[in-house]
C-alpha cells in the first residue's frame, strides 16, 4: 500500500538534525576512545618497556619462581595455627571497634537526623570519607607508629578502616527509613531521643548487622596482611618466609590463608541468612 | 458541656503558596464522635495533623481543653500530645517490636529517657497494657512480633497504644482505608466502643461516608481546605454530598 | 473475633519482660560475649591495663616525632614522578581489568550467561579468587616472580579489578529488565548479540558509574603498592620508614590522603555528571 509519499518530506529536517547531533556525540565519543587509548599505549609503554628490568626477567626465571611456589612446606603448617587464630580475632576486634564507632559517625551523616543540620551532616560525611579513603596498610602504619608493633595496631587499622562503609551504609538506612513509625512516635509525645530509638533504630538494624557481618568478613582479608606492617597475624609468617627467600614456605602460609578466608566466607554467608 | 477542642480560624498553606485549609472554624463536645468527610486532597489529613501539631499550621487557634496549642513550645506541644491519643491509617506500628512492647511505647512520654533505653516501663503501665490488649482481644498474641499480624490486628494494636496515654481526646486518620469491609466495620464499632468506655470524643478523619453516617454523632464535610457542612449524620442527604463531593452521587 | 468483654472467669496473665529460660539465655549470651572479649584481648597480647591512655599516648607519639611533616621531602622531582607512576599504574591497570572483566561479568550473571553449567561457576569462580586474595599479597607475589617495579603493581592490580568489579558489573547485570533481552532473543539474535544488544544499553549507565568507582579504589590500592617493591609512591614511603625518618613518614602519609582525597572528589564530581546526563 503506497502511502503519500510526499509527506514524508516533512521529517527530512528533523531526521538530519539528529543525524547532525548523532555525528557530534559519535566525534566526541571517538575522541574520547582515542584519549583513553593513547593513555594506555603510553602507559604501558612505560610500564611495560623502559621501567621493567627485562634482563633479568625471563621465562625461566619466572617458571623457576612459580615452581618453588608449588613446592609447599607441610612442615610449618602446624606452627601456623596460632597465627592463623591471633589473624580472626584481630579481625573480629578490629569489626568490633569500627562497629562501635560508626553509631555516631552515622548519627552525624545522616541528614535527617543530624543534631546541627547541614554543619554536622558534612563532618560526618567526611569522617566516612576520610576512613575510607586511606588504604588499611598506611591506617596499619599510622597505627604501628602511634602504639608501637603488635596486635593492637591492627585492631585499631582495622577498626578505623571499616568506620566508613558501615556508617555510610547504616546513614544511608537511616535517610531511607519509612516516616509512619516516627510519625506515631512523636504522636505519642515521645522526646527526640526516644522517636531516634523507637522510630528510627528498628528499622535500620537488620541493615546494620548484615553489614556488619559482610565487613567482618572483609576485614579477615585485611588482616591478613597488617602482619606485613608489623600488626602479627599471618602477615608476620608471611613476611618471614619471604624474608628468608622459603618459598615453599610462603605457599603455605598462602594455603592457611586462603584456607581461613574461605572459613570466614561460610561463617559470614551462614550469618547473614540467619539475619535477614 | 464544655469543648474538648475548639479550632478557630485554621489555616495551612505550604511554602509553595498553595493554601490546604483556608480558615477552618469547628469544635469538638466531650462526648462526640466527629466525622470528617470529603474529596481526596480537601485537607482532612491535614486539618487531622494539626490538631497534634504533627503539621504546622500558619494560622489560626487550637485551643485544647483551653489551651492554644499553638502557642506552646516544643517541650510543652510534647507533654500536651501525651493527652492526645493517635490511630493511624498504615497502623504505624514498631514491625520488629513485640504487641505489648508497641502498647507500651504509647506511655514513652512519661517514660525517663534512662528506662526507655532498657524498655523498663512501670508495673502499672504493663498490667495497664495487658488489659488493654485484653480489651481489645489480642491478649493471646502478646508476644507476637507486630509484623506478624493481620492488618485488623494491627490496628486493634494501634488502638490500645493510643488509650494507653489515658488521652482526652482521639485523633484518628483513616483508620479502616487499609482493611477488608468487613474487619473496617469491626475496627470502627471498637473504636466507638471504647471510647465511649473510657469517656473520650473522637475526631476522626474517614473516606468511606457510609461507614462514617454509621457511627458517627457529627460530621464536617470538607471541600478544598473548606468546611462545607457541620451538623449530625441524619441532616445529610444527596444535595448535601454532592456539594461536598462536588460530583454526582451514585 | 468478637471483642469480648472484660472476662472475669479467666485472670490476665501477669507479663514479665524477664522470664526464664528465655532471660538466662540472654544473660549467658552476654557474659559469653565478655569472656570472648577478655581473651581475646589476652591471646593477642593486647595489655587492657594501658588502653585507657592511649589517645593521651598516640597523640603524644604523633606530634612528637611526626610533626612537623618534611614537606620538602613530597615536593621534589623524583617523588612526584612517583606520583605519576602510580597514576599510569591504576589506569592500566583498571582499564586492562575493566576489559577481562566484563566478558567474566556477563559469564558469571546469573540471569544472562551462555551455559548456566561450565560458564557461570567458572566465571564466578575466577572472580571470587581474585577477589580473595588481598591486593598486597598478589604484589608481593608478582614481586617475587618477575621482580620490582611497575610491571608486578600493575599486574596485582590488574587482578584486584577484576575481583572489585568483576562482582559488581555481574550483579549490574542481574539487575536488568527481562522485557528488552526477550524482544532481542525473540529476533533470532545469538547469545553475542543479545548481549550486545539487550545487556549493554541496559547496564551502560551503571557500569560507567562502576568503572569510575573502581578506578578510585585501584588507584587508593596503588599508592601503597610500592611499599612492597612494586613501583609508585609506596615505595618512598618504604624507604622512609627504614630509615625512620618519621617526619618524611609523614609528609608521605599525608600527600597520599590529600592525594586519594581529590582523586574522589574528581570521580564523584564525574559521576554526579554522569547521572546529570542520563536523567
Amino acid at each position: 500500500m503506497q502511502g503519500d509519499v510526499s509527506d514524508l518530506s516533512r521529517y527530512d529536517h528533523h531526521a538530519a538534525r539528529i543525524a547532525a547531533w548523532r555525528n557530534r556525540s559519535r566525534r566526541v565519543r571517538y575522541v574520547c576512545y582515542f584519549l583513553i587509548t593513547a593513555l594506555i599505549v603510553w602507559s604501558v609503554e612505560e610500564i611495560v618497556v623502559a621501567d621493567t628490568d627485562w634482563s633479568r626477567i625471563s621465562w625461566e626465571s619466572m617458571l623457576r619462581s612459580a615452581q618453588q611456589f608449588m613446592s609447599v612446606d607441610l612442615s610449618i603448617f602446624r606452627s601456623l595455627m596460632g597465627p592463623a587464630l591471633e589473624t580472626a580475632l584481630m579481625a573480629t576486634l578490629g569489626t568490633l571497634v569500627g562497629l562501635v564507632l560508626a553509631v555516631p559517625v552515622a548519627w552525624l551523616g545522616a541528614m535527617n537526623i543530624s543534631p546541627l543540620g547541614r554543619t554536622t551532616y558534612v563532618i560526618g560525611r567526611g569522617l566516612m570519607t576520610l576512613s575510607r579513603s586511606v588504604h588499611e596498610v598506611v591506617w596499619g602504619l599510622i597505627f604501628v607508629a602511634a602504639v608501637g608493633l603488635g596486635a593492637l595496631a591492627g585492631v585499631l587499622a582495622m577498626g578505623i578502616r571499616s568506620i566508613g562503609f558501615i556508617s555510610k551504609t547504616v546513614a544511608e538506612a537511616i535517610e531511607d527509613v519509612s516516616p509512619g513509625p516516627v510519625e506515631a512516635m512523636r504522636a505519642v509525645g515521645a522526646s527526640r531521643f526516644q522517636i531516634l530509638l523507637f522510630g528510627i533504630l528498628p528499622q535500620v538494624i537488620p541493615v546494620f548487622i548484615g553489614n556488619v557481618i559482610f565487613e567482618w568478613d572483609v576485614n579477615i582479608r585485611r588482616s591478613t596482611i597488617m602482619g606485613l606492617v608489623g600488626a602479627g597475624g599471618l602477615g608476620l609468617a608471611l613476611h618471614r618466609q619471604m624474608a628468608s627467600y622459603n618459598y615453599g614456605g610462603v605457599a603455605t602460609v598462602l594455603l592457611v590463608i586462603l584456607l581461613l578466608i574461605i572459613a570466614g566466607e561460610i561463617l559470614s554467608y551462614y550469618a547473614r541468612k540467619a539475619v535477614i | 458541656m464544655s469543648a474538648i477542642l475548639e479550632v478557630r480560624d485554621l489555616r495551612v498553606s505550604y511554602s509553595a503558596g498553595r493554601e490546604i485549609l483556608k480558615g477552618i472554624n469547628f469544635s469538638v463536645e466531650a462526648d462526640d464522635f466527629l466525622a470528617i468527610i470529603g474529596p481526596s486532597g480537601a485537607g482532612k489529613s491535614t486539618l487531622i495533623r494539626c490538631v497534634n501539631r504533627l503539621v504546622e499550621p500558619t494560622g489560626g487557634e487550637i485551643l485544647f481543653e483551653g489551651r492554644d496549642l499553638l502557642k506552646l513550645g516544643e517541650s510543652e506541644i510534647r507533654a500536651e500530645r501525651r493527652n492526645i491519643g493517635m490511630i493511624f491509617q498504615e497502623f504505624n506500628l514498631i514491625e520488629r517490636l513485640s504487641v505489648i512492647d508497641n502498647v507500651l511505647t504509647g506511655r514513652l512520654g512519661y517514660t525517663s529517657t534512662l528506662r526507655s533505653i532498657f524498655r523498663a516501663y512501670s508495673k502499672d503501665d504493663i498490667r495497664n497494657a495487658v488489659r488493654l490488649l485484653d480489651r481489645v482481644g489480642l491478649v493471646e498474641h502478646l508476644d507476637k512480633r507486630a509484623d506478624q499480624l493481620s492488618g485488623g490486628q494491627r490496628q486493634r494494636v494501634g488502638i490500645a497504644r493510643a488509650l494507653i496515654q489515658n488521652p482526652k481526646m482521639l485523633l484518628v486518620d483513616e483508620p479502616t482505608s487499609s482493611l477488608d469491609p468487613k474487619i473496617a466495620r469491626e475496627v470502627m464499632a471498637l473504636i466507638r466502643e471504647i471510647a465511649r468506655e473510657f469517656g473520650v470524643p473522637v475526631l476522626c478523619n474517614i473516606h468511606d461516608v457510609d461507614l462514617a453516617l454509621e457511627f458517627c454523632t457529627r460530621v464536617i464535610g470538607l471541600q478544598d481546605g473548606i468546611k462545607k457542612f457541620d451538623g449530625p449524620p441524619d441532616k445529610i442527604d444527596k444535595r448535601v454530598l454532592a456539594d461536598i463531593y462536588a460530583m454526582e452521587v451514585l | 473475633m468478637s471483642t469480648p468483654v472484660a472476662s472475669a472467669a479467666k485472670p490476665l496473665p501477669e507479663w514479665s519482660r524477664f522470664r526464664f529460660p528465655q532471660s538466662l539465655y540472654k544473660y549467658a549470651a552476654a557474659l559469653a560475649t565478655l569472656f570472648f572479649l577478655w581473651w581475646s584481648l589476652g591471646t593477642l597480647r593486647i595489655d587492657i591495663e594501658r588502653l585507657p591512655g592511649i589517645l593521651g599516648r598516640m597523640f603524644e607519639i604523633l606530634s612528637d616525632r611526626y610533626w612537623p611533616p618534611d614537606v620538602n621531602h613530597v615536593l621534589g622531582s623524583g617523588y612526584i614522578a612517583a606520583v605519576v607512576d602510580t597514576f599510569k599504574m591504576s589506569y592500566v591497570a583498571t582499564v586492562v581489568g575493566l576489559l577481562i572483566a566484563i566478558p567474566l561479568a556477563w559469564f558469571g550473571s546469573f540471569n544472562m550467561t551462555p551455559s548456566r553449567r561450565f560458564l557461570y561457576p567458572a566465571a564466578r569462580l575466577i572472580v571470587m579468587s581474585c577477589r580473595s586474595v588481598h591486593e598486597m599479597i598478589w604484589t608481593i607475589l608478582l614481586v617475587a616472580i618477575v621482580g620490582f617495579g611497575m610491571l608486578p603493581g600493575t599486574l596485582a592490580m590488574t587482578l584486584f579489578c577484576i575481583g572489585f568489579s568483576g562482582k559488581l558489573l555481574a550483579e549490574a547485570i542481574e539487575a536488568i529488565r527481562k522485557g528488552p533481552v526477550e524482544a532481542v532473543r525473540a529476533s533470532g539474535a545469538n547469545q553475542f548479540q543479545v548481549f550486545l544488544f539487550a545487556v549493554l544499553p541496559q547496564v551502560r549507565v551503571a557500569w560507567t558509574g562502576i568503572a569510575i568507582y573502581t578506578w578510585d579504589v585501584v588507584f587508593r590500592a596503588a599508592t601503597v603498592v610500592g611499599f612492597f617493591g612494586a613501583g609508585g609512591m609506596g615505595h618512598y614511603l618504604r624507604e622512609s620508614v627504614q630509615r625512620v625518618e618519621s617526619q618524611e613518614v609523614a609528609a608521605i602519609v599525608l600527600s597520599i590522603i590529600l592525594i586519594v582525597f581529590i582523586a574522589e572528589l574528581v570521580s564523584a564530581w564525574i559521576r554526579a555528571r554522569i547521572a546529570k546526563a542520563v536523567a
